[in-house]
C-alpha cells in the first residue's frame, strides 16, 4: 500500500443554478435554513473513548436538547453523524456505510484529536488517521477528549454553518462528497483495496441531487464499475 | 493434590524445567515436542481443565517464537504456564484444539498477529484484522511507524492564534510534529535524519504468506 496524495479537482457542478424569480424565495430559503438548524437529530457513532463526554453533554447537566439536538437511533433518520474518537480501519468501513445510508442534508462532526490526525494512535497500523480524507467533515472538535462545553460549542458552530449556508455560498460538506466522490473513493480504495464498493450508488444520488461535477467521476470511479456486482444479502455466520 | 504428586506428574516428562514462582503459580519450560504430552498429563491427571490463554512472544534475536500456555485448575487454584519455543523461520506448531476447545480462538489470534500456523486447528483464517493485508503486525520486524509514514497523511495545523500565544511565551511546549516519531523528543536534525531513514525502509520486507 503506497501513500497517494489525491487532489480535490473542483467544486463546480455541471448543472447551472436556475434563476429564482419569486421575490419571496429568499425569505422562504432563510426560513427553511433556520428551521433546519433548529431541529437536528444526531447519530453518535461511538468509535473511541471520546464518547464518554457525550452522556453529560446529552443529559441534564449540559443538556444538548436545548439546542434542538437529539440522539437518533438509525442513520436513515439522522442529520448529524458524530464520530467520537479514533476510527480503526475496520470501523471506518462501517462508518462510511453508515454515512452513505443517511439522507441529505447530512453533517459529520469529528470529535477528538484522533479524528484529526490519529492523535495518540498516530503510530498505530490499525487506525485511519484523517477522517476528512474518507468522508467530508463539517466540524472538528479537537481535544483528548474535548469537554462537553467544547462539544456544545462545536454543535453551535455547525448550527450557524447550516443557517448561513446559502448566504455564504460555501456549500455544505455533504455536497462535497457528491462533487468530489472520486477523491473520497480513491482514499477509501487505498485502505480497503480496489474491490471496495458500498451498497449505495453515490453517483446516481449525485445525479438526483444535481450535484455531479468534474470530480464525481475519475480513475477511481472507473474501478468501481469493474468490480460492481449485484448486491446479495450477506450470509449470517456465528 | 499435594505439591509432590503434582511434581511427580510433571516430572514424567524428561526435558522439563519447573520453577515454582509462588504456591499458586508454576512455570514450566518444555521442549516443543513434549508440550502436548504435558497438557494431556495435567489435564487428565491433575484437573487442569481451563486453558485461560495462549500467548506468543517474538524473540527476534534468538530467531524464535515463544508460546505460553496458561492452564488453570479450579481444584488446586493454581496456574501452570507452559513455555515452549519454536523456530521463527518455520513458524508452525501443532494445535491443542482437541484437548482444549477455546484454543481455537487463541490460535487464530496468534496466527493473525504473529503468523504462527497451527496444524490441525479448525479455522486458520482472518479473525479480527479483516482489513489487513500486510505481514502479521505483532512481529518485531514489522515497523508500524514506517508503515504509517508510508500510508497516511499528517494534518498540519498551525493557526494564527496559537502562533500569537507562543510569541507571548505560552502555547504548546512540545509540538506534535516533534513527538510524532517514536514518541520521543528529537531535535530538528535527528528528526530529519529519521524521516530520511524511514523513507528508505521497506515495510514488510521478507514476509511471505
Ligand atoms: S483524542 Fe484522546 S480521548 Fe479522543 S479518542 Fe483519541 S485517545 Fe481517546
Amino acid at each position: 500500500m503506497m501513500k497517494k496524495e489525491l487532489k480535490i479537482k473542483s467544486n463546480k457542478t455541471n448543472q447551472q443554478k436556475q434563476k429564482r424569480t419569486n421575490p419571496l424565495a429568499n425569505v422562504f430559503d432563510d426560513f427553511i435554513d433556520f428551521c433546519q438548524s433548529k431541529s437536528l437529530f444526531m447519530l453518535h457513532y461511538c468509535t473511541g473513548c471520546g464518547a464518554i463526554e457525550l452522556p453529560p453533554a446529552m443529559t441534564s447537566r449540559f443538556d444538548m436538547e436545548r439546542l434542538g439536538i437529539q440522539p437518533m437511533v438509525t442513520p436513515r433518520q439522522a442529520d448529524i453523524l458524530l464520530v467520537t474518537g479514533y476510527v480503526s480501519v475496520k470501523t471506518l468501513k462501517r462508518v462510511i456505510l453508515t454515512y452513505e445510508q443517511m439522507q441529505a442534508p447530512k453533517y459529520v462532526i469529528g470529535i477528538c484529536s484522533c479524528t484529526v490526525n490519529g492523535g495518540m494512535y498516530w503510530q498505530s497500523y490499525a487506525t485511519a488517521k484523517k477522517l476528512n480524507e474518507y468522508m467530508p467533515v463539517d466540524v472538528y472538535i479537537a481535544g483528548c477528549m474535548p469537554r462537553p462545553e467544547a462539544v456544545l460549542e462545536g454543535l453551535n458552530r455547525l448550527k450557524n454553518n447550516i443557517k448561513n449556508d446559502r448566504k455564504e455560498q460555501k456549500g455544505s460538506a455533504w455536497k462535497d462528497y457528491y462533487k468530489n466522490y472520486d477523491y473520497y473513493l480513491g482514499n477509501q480504495q487505498n485502505l480497503f483495496g480496489k474491490e471496495w464498493q458500498t451498497p449505495v450508488d453515490v453517483i446516481a444520488e449525485a445525479k438526483l441531487y444535481g450535484l455531479e461535477g468534474e470530480g464525481t467521476y475519475g480513475e477511481n470511479t472507473k474501478k468501481l464499475k469493474m468490480v460492481q456486482h449485484p448486491l446479495l444479502p450477506q450470509e449470517m455466520k456465528l | 493434590m499435594s505439591l509432590e504428586s503434582l511434581n511427580e506428574i510433571l516430572n514424567k516428562i524428561n526435558t522439563i524445567k519447573i520453577t515454582h514462582k509462588h504456591k499458586r503459580r508454576i512455570r514450566v519450560d518444555v521442549k516443543a515436542d513434549s508440550l502436548t504430552t504435558l497438557l494431556e498429563l495435567i489435564k487428565g491427571q491433575a484437573s487442569f481443565l481451563h486453558l485461560s490463554a495462549i500467548t506468543c512472544v517474538d524473540w527476534i534475536e534468538d530467531n524464535q517464537f515463544e508460546l505460553v500456555y496458561h492452564v488453570w485448575s479450579y481444584e488446586e487454584n493454581c496456574l501452570i504456564s507452559a513455555h515452549t519455543r519454536i523456530d521463527r523461520d518455520d513458524a508452525k506448531f501443532v494445535t491443542v484444539y482437541d484437548l482444549y476447545k477455546p484454543a481455537d480462538f487463541f490460535e487464530r489470534d496468534i496466527y493473525e498477529m504473529y503468523g504462527v500456523f497451527f496444524i490441525g486447528s479448525p479455522r486458520m483464517e482472518k479473525f479480527i484484522l479483516t482489513e489487513w493485508f500486510g505481514m502479521p503486525p505483532m512481529r518485531k520486524d514489522f515497523d508500524s511507524e514506517a508503515y504509517v509514514q508510508e500510508t497516511f497523511n499528517w494534518t498540519e495545523y498551525n493557526p494564527d492564534w496559537l502562533q500569537e500565544l507562543s510569541d507571548q511565551g505560552g502555547g504548546i511546549a512540545i509540538k506534535p510534529e516533534d513527538i510524532r516519531l517514536s514518541g520521543t523528543l528529537h531535535n530538528k536534525a535527528t528528526h530529519r535524519e529519521r524521516e530520511k531513514a524511514k523513507k528508505e525502509h521497506v515495510v514488510g520486507k521478507g514476509w511471505k504468506s
